[in-house]
């Protein structure tokens, strides 16, 4: 695969204040994608503003000084286009697709609520019934409280332990005021960068970026998090759900988005779980027949993240043994390596799932985002992806999985249901009428967070492109906090 | 602007009857190749529900040169992502793998052996899916709907079949089910890639010129009925939310109306972002929901679709969530949409359409659905005229004609 296709022609643009654009001329179909990135996310909030970063992303659409309540949307749908917006652990995101002889009401857009967001307090209060059905929505899915509760469990220090969407208690308490605050601390241009790819004229969109977001004031810089130290025993619980499946969740602490280790995690994980021929898929759903499903995210971030295992018990799997067998094939790893036919082969799902990241402009501006955010390097970064790769020998790949894969600080748990099934395929009695302390007990859960992003994963070296066998599990675990 | 868009579009029909379509999409350089052959809902017996689903979860399982893991093996290997369906099957890869990806899609669907441990498996984790799906209100509630509201008729059935039928079903049954249906006979493969549109179509040729089989006799689905009145149902779950599913039987893909009532669809509850009035209502200035939609289009099928409102919202909120839907639908049916409303869908509509032919697998879908509808290739080019030509009273017209609020059920599961 050639280098060019990799990272195309990206024209930097650099502003006094802090901005940076990225722009990438590309044709013949006349679209235009944008993405705005933003170092703002949920670990910039402090104890009691859980939830800010995402609930104020909400607030983005609610009307700027330029723009009235519900006028992007409707602009943005006028010009044929989409727009929509995400936040996570590390950043929040704003994205446009839209005519190429349209799009630079975008830049309009994004210029206007960078700074100038109205914030409105009865916008404010209607827009919070929202997010916290949002919030609702999230404790009822099986995959997203148990992924919650691993990270609430791993960190316990760093702001990663609280959930994206934040806290009930806290979004309820929420007043207007705290978010203007929020919004003036971490929202300026040089908390920001811009991605813009597709049938641009670029010297056009250097000027407008310079008139529209040259004059803007810098907000604060980054603060850093408190930083997590590494456990000092197994942390383990477990949650019953209204589910009647047995599902688990177990995490390593690892490194950051980016090092070096995190190119061999990604090789480690895909043979460990994240294909049909990957071990644990192998051994637990296919010659045991104990889970239905299984999969491992490697999951960095701009602080040292996890790797996680997710699986879904068949009925009546053992529960031990499932663990037992998870121990037994990550130590294999560990000592066998990845035969040389299996890492060609996972390299070649890893090259197609870029090349399948550039048929959109969208999915393409949104990759040279990650890689600029996520990165050391920034963006150059994925000129030397496929070669990192490649170099990676098995020798280090186990040496690698020695260094995180230890039982000893692992994060174990599991969600089982409340009640037994009666049977395979016959739901519980659902006849005992929910009551309203069920919301407050929920809302107790040790985590809750709906934003995560295994899409961000994906994207930045991304397993999607290759049949998954298990399918939905880490997408269900990781389901991104879209507006 | 769609008329800038050059699409260059190839078709060839093989004596087997099978049609073949290639798109060709230059700036790219991955393809993609889709199969859909003429298999229907009602070809599968009553009493084998979930029996065409657990066929296409199963065609990868295993064929006459590999098993289960060498399949998976094979495309990853090329970089492919490989499936199965109910109709025939979907692989995307790197272009440069199309000859080793295209045998692996030619080999799923027509030799799949359906060994009897991997349909075990499969069945297992399908009958899993099921009861986790019987735990979720969202789910529960959306299959109690479209029972309801297609009664008798086999549409009501669930795709996916029930846990009493699928455990019955044996490997003997999907080999009978795949000898009887994949047929090449009125089927289609598309393919989008950076190939000339001949070139494309030579290869798939190559591939697909020993398909053998004769046609299939389908059975004929009975006219579905619009239920006499209207009708509520209500199951509690423990949940935070209660899921609410509001609505009817809907039209046809070839319903001479399909287009007024796509921009009627915008207007009432689909319009992107939060534009459509129910998103505006009862997210933006209610804060009922985060989830909210209602249309009649997206459904429309070969047979006729539903007319589905859909909400996500806390329970005490339910009443005012459900008025609020009845509210809008009464009134569309009765008074014009503005000037102004109508201009914004147009516009949206006619300069979305492109961003329908950035992918592989959205150009390959394109040029199938072109052709099963009768739609033309240039369809991209009619489509803008035809959405311009849409008047205010055609909208309320079509609202009046398809929308039933007298004969609307309301299907709710979660919290009480």
């Amino acid at each position: 695969m050639s280098e060019s296709l990799m990272l195309p022609d990206v024209r930097v643009v650099e502003l006094d204040n802090g901005f940076r654009a990225l722009l990438v001329e590309r044709e013949p179909l006349p679209v235009v994608a944008s993405v705005l990135w933003y170092a703002v996310g949920a670990r910039d909030e402090r104890s009691g503003e859980t939830g800010l970063s995402h609930f104020l992303e909400h607030m983005m659409f609610k009307g700027t000084d330029r723009f009235g309540k519900g006028e992007i949307d409707l602009l943005t749908s006028k010009m044929g286009g989409s727009n929509n917006a995400f936040t996570d652990n590390d950043s929040t995101a704003y994205y446009f697709s839209l005519a190429a002889d349209r799009w630079e009401t975008a830049l309009e857009i994004e210029s206007s609520r960078m700074r100038s967001c109205l914030l409105d307090p009865q916008e404010f209060a209607s827009e919070k019934n929202v997010v916290l059905e949002e919030l609702a929505m999230g404790e009822d899915e099986p995959w997203r409280p148990l992924y919650q509760a691993c990270e609430g469990l791993m960190w316990q220090v760093h702001p990663y332990h609280h959930p994206v969407i934040g806290y009930r208690e806290d979004l309820e308490r929420l007043q207007a005021q705290g978010m203007r605050d929020y919004y003036a601390r971490h929202y300026g241009p040089n908390r920001a960068f811009l991605t813009v790819v597709g049938a641009i004229d670029p010297q056009r969109t250097v000027d407008r970026i310079h008139e529209l977001f040259g004059t803007l004031p810098r907000a604060a810089e980054r603060q850093t998090p408190l930083g997590e130290p590494l456990p000092k025993g197994e942390r383990r619980a477990e949650l019953r759900t209204h589910h009647s499946v047995t599902r688990f969740c177990i995490g390593f602490p690892t490194c950051r988005m980016g090092d070096f280790d995190d190119y061999a995690l990604d090789l480690l994980a895909h043979d460990l779980g994240n294909s049909k021929n990957s071990r644990l898929y192998r051994r637990l759903a296919l010659d045991e027949e104990l889970v239905t499903d299984v999969s491992v995210i490697n999951e960095t971030r701009q602080d040292p993240g996890g790797l996680f295992v997710l699986g879904e018990l068949r009925q009546g799997a053992d529960a031990n043994k499932v663990e037992r067998i998870i121990r037994e094939e990550m130590a294999g790893q560990i000592s066998e390596g990845i035969s040389k036919a299996d890492l060609k082969r996972i390299r070649a799902q890893i090259s197609a799932s870029f090349l399948f990241q550039d048929e959109s402009v969208l999915d393409q501006a949104m990759k040279i985002a990650r890689f600029e955010a996520g990165t050391p390097d920034g963006y150059r970064t994925l000129e030397d992806v496929l070669p990192t790769y490649e170099a990676l020998s098995s020798k280090e790949l186990r040496r690698v999985a020695a260094r995180y894969y230890d039982f000893g600080r692992a994060t174990v748990v599991w969600a089982v249901p409340e009640r037994p099934t009666v049977a395979l395929g016959v739901s519980a009695p659902t006849k005992k009428s929910p009551k309203k302390s069920n919301r407050k007990e929920s809302a107790k859960k040790p985590a809750k967070k709906p934003a995560k992003k295994v899409a961000k994963k994906t994207a930045k070296k991304s397993n999607r492109a290759g049949k998954r066998t298990p399918k939905k599990v880490a997408k269900k675990a990781a389901g991104k906090g879209r507006r | 602007m769609s008329r800038d868009i050059q699409l260059e579009i190839g078709e060839r029909e093989l004596r087997n009857g099978l049609t073949l379509l290639a798109v060709r999409n230059p700036r790219v350089q991955t393809f993609a190749a889709v199969t859909t052959l003429d298999i229907r809902g009602i070809d599968e017996p009553v009493d084998r529900m979930g029996l065409a689903n657990l066929v296409g979860s199963c065609l990868d399982e295993g064929t006459k040169k590999h098993d289960d893991l060498e399949l998976a093996k094979a495309a990853e290997a090329c970089g492919a992502s490989l499936d199965g369906s109910s109709t025939g099957g979907v692989v995307m890869a790197p272009a440069s793998s199309q000859k080793p990806a295209l045998a692996l899609l030619r080999e799923i669907i027509l030799e799949p052996t359906f060994p009897s441990r991997q349909v075990k498996r499969v069945q297992a984790e399908v009958l899993t899916e099921i009861a986790a799906e019987e735990d979720d209100p969202r789910t529960v509630a959306a299959r109690r709907f479209r029972r309801y509201v297609y009664g008798d008729h086999p549409l009501a059935r669930p795709a996916q079949g029930t846990a009493a039928t699928v455990a019955k079903l044996t490997p003997k049954d999907l080999r009978a089910y795949h000898k009887r249906l994949f047929r090449p006979a009125g089927g289609y493969v598309a393919i989008s890639a950076p190939d000339e549109v001949e070139q494309s179509l030579d290869r798939l040729e190559k591939v697909f010129k020993s398909f053998r089989g004769d046609a299939v006799e389908h059975g004929e689905y009975p006219t579905v009925e619009l239920s006499a009145g209207s009708h509520n149902d209500h199951v509690a779950m423990p949940r935070e939310q209660v899921h609410i599913y509001l609505g009817h039987v809907g039209v046809r893909r070839n319903d001479p109306d399909f287009y007024v009532l796509s921009v009627m669809d915008h207007i009432l509850g689909t319009g992107p972002g939060f534009t459509s009035r129910c998103a505006r209502k009862l997210r933006d200035e209610q804060g009922l929901c985060y989830a909210v939609s209602a249309g009649i289009t997206p459904s429309a099928g070969r047979e006729p679709g539903t007319f589905t409102a859909y909400i996500g919202t806390s329970p005490e909120h339910r009443q005012r969530a459900v008025d609020g839907f009845l509210a809008e639908i009464e009134r569309i049916r009765s008074e014009l949409v503005s000037e102004q409303e109508l201009e914004d869908v147009k516009q949206y509509l006619t300069g979305s359409f492109v961003f329908a032919l950035e992918r592989n697998s959205n150009l390959a879908a394109y040029a199938i659905r072109a052709k099963r509808f009768g739609l033309g290739f240039d369809f991209i080019h009619r489509y803008p005229d035809t959405i311009r030509s849409i008047t205010t009273e055609q909208v309320r017209a079509a609202a009046e004609r398809h929308l039933h609020p007298d004969r609307i059920a309301v299907i709710s599961a979660g919290a009480s």
